[in-house]
């Protein structure tokens, strides 16, 4: 049975928008931080040299990409079992803010590889998975501008991202099976040994930063939804 | 024999320059859509 | 026979007849297919690149884009002639309705994969004569995946505006598993190398092929009732 919500209202949706915005730009002078501390304050590392740097903010972009993205798989799950259309705003909003991160992991990835690997890009485990993520949250976004009605876009998008979420494994044993076939020539080896502590410092707060900046415009674009389907409403009564 | 690490600076630069650029453009573009979104419009009908 | 077999398998069959009477959508398929090994053919250097290394990717970029039109075709034909509608109202398990439309959908790709095999032994000049129980074996595995999750996605395709730019669309990434699998495998088999280099690749698609059915199948009725 449905769960008949009272109907948002525009001024809800100002205020969730309002904290949304101001929790993004704490986050984003979070990175700012977090970048200054990258550059200023952590040693560079000696085999790979400053390009290792990009580390600091593909890592964090990659884990909020693969947050939002689970995120939008397990909300599509639970609102095919509670049909709340809470479930649904915050699925489309996760998907977006996942293509941004996305964006960031497909644009530093290939930056960081060209010095350290010799080539733009490698079908490595990383690089694929993030070319995966995009392409599906973008099958996503683009199903959703497909439909109209709005359950059924609620559910055949919950269905879209059970699925997307039980394809990443298959393409990490894929890339797994296939690495240990094909070994790339590697220029530089990517140090494997554990992070000296002020690397590993850096790393945290970025990736702490990058959370907060997931929540952030998460909540604005929630917002934005909700402004959305407010109007909706006024506007059939 | 200690090595010098890779000039590749500018490898650097451009990642965090785009990263910028990406995270900051999405969130001005959220922040338009964001005062679009709940303008209250007076008037007639 | 068990009822939900006993329903697929009629509504399989009522797929089939239908598409046997029209044929749109197979031969679209088999024309398209016959297309992609030609250009393949022609759009490789022959003193670089020997038929045998390019020959596994050339046979199944063509089964997995035939699979592809196959598929879209058939779901546009019913929903030009509004069949799904009338197949929901009877008292169906979704289940047994999901099982139905893949039977049908991999007798259409079945058909068409079979009809390419051979165009493909003859543009290729492939020897087939060890490896054909094995290409068909691992035809069968893969094609299987890329059905089950084509079917859903086809039903969801079907109720959107770009419906036949929506499907690959979804279905490409899902395909990418299933395909590199086929492909590892297919290229092994003609070099005759032994079975333990494929089992990874082999486990891979049946697992693949475990864990898609069995949640296209769940998710089905999600897609299909209001």
């Amino acid at each position: 049975m449905t769960a008949i919500a009272r109907p948002p209202t525009l001024d809800q949706a100002r205020a969730v928008t309002r904290r949304g915005l101001a929790m993004s730009a704490v986050a984003l002078v979070g990175i700012a931080g977090a970048c200054v501390l990258a550059l200023g304050f952590t040693p560079t590392e000696a085999r790979q040299g400053l390009a290792q740097k990009i580390f600091y903010l593909h890592v964090p972009a990659a884990w909020s990409a693969l947050l939002a993205f689970s995120l939008v798989g397990v909300a599509g799950a639970l609102y095919l079992w509670l049909e709340d259309s809470r479930l649904d705003r915050f699925s489309a909003a996760s998907a977006e803010v996942g293509v941004a991160f996305a964006a960031v992991m497909l644009t530093t990835g290939p930056i960081w590889a060209k010095p350290i690997w010799g080539t733009w890009w490698t079908w490595d485990a990383r690089l694929t998975l993030t070319l995966f993520l995009f392409f599906l949250f973008v099958g996503y976004l683009a199903l959703r501008a497909a439909i109209h009605d709005r359950q059924e876009r609620a559910r055949f998008s919950a269905v879209l991202g059970i699925m997307g979420l039980l394809l990443v494994p298959f393409v990490h044993l894929s890339v797994y099976l296939f690495r240990t076939l094909h070994p790339q020539p590697i220029v530089l080896k990517p140090s494997a040994p554990s992070l000296p502590w002020e690397m590993l410092r850096t790393l945290l707060v970025s990736t702490v930063m990058f959370t907060l900046l997931y929540v952030g415009y998460v909540t604005t674009r929630y917002g934005i939804g909700l402004a959305a389907d407010a109007r909706e409403h006024r506007d059939a009564d | 024999m200690p090595t010098e690490p890779p000039a590749n600076g500018g490898y650097m630069v451009a990642g965090y320059l785009v990263t910028a650029g990406i995270l900051i453009g999405y969130y001005l573009s959220l922040l338009r859509r964001a005062r679009k979104s709940v303008k209250s419009e007076k008037g007639p009908p | 026979m068990p009822e939900g077999l006993r329903v697929a398998l009629v509504i399989a069959a009522k797929d089939i007849r239908a598409e046997l009477r029209s044929r749109t959508a197979l031969l679209s398929a088999i024309v398209f297919a016959a297309l992609v090994l030609v250009i393949f053919n022609f759009a490789r250097d022959p003193t670089v690149l020997s038929a045998t290394d390019l020959a596994p990717s050339a046979l199944w970029v063509t089964f997995s884009f035939a699979a592809m039109v196959a598929m879209n075709r058939a779901f546009t034909v019913e929903r030009e002639h509004g069949a799904l509608d009338g197949l929901l109202l009877a008292p169906v398990s979704r289940g047994a309705l999901f099982a139905g439309k893949v039977l049908a959908n991999l007798a259409f790709v079945g058909a068409v994969e079979a009809i390419a095999l051979p165009l493909f032994v003859l543009f290729f000049n492939v020897d087939l004569t060890r490896a054909l129980p094995g290409i068909v074996a691992t035809a069968a595995l893969a094609t299987i995946g890329f059905v089950a999750v084509g079917t859903i996605f086809g039903a969801m395709a079907v109720r959107t505006r770009f419906a036949e730019l929506m499907l690959p669309v979804l279905l490409l990434p899902f395909m990418v598993p299933p395909l590199i699998g086929a492909v590892q495998v297919t290229s092994r088999l003609l070099a005759e190398r032994p079975l333990s280099e494929m089992w990874g690749w082999l486990r891979l698609l049946a697992l693949y092929d475990i864990g898609f059915v069995t949640l296209a199948a769940l998710s089905f009725a999600f897609v299909v009732d209001e």
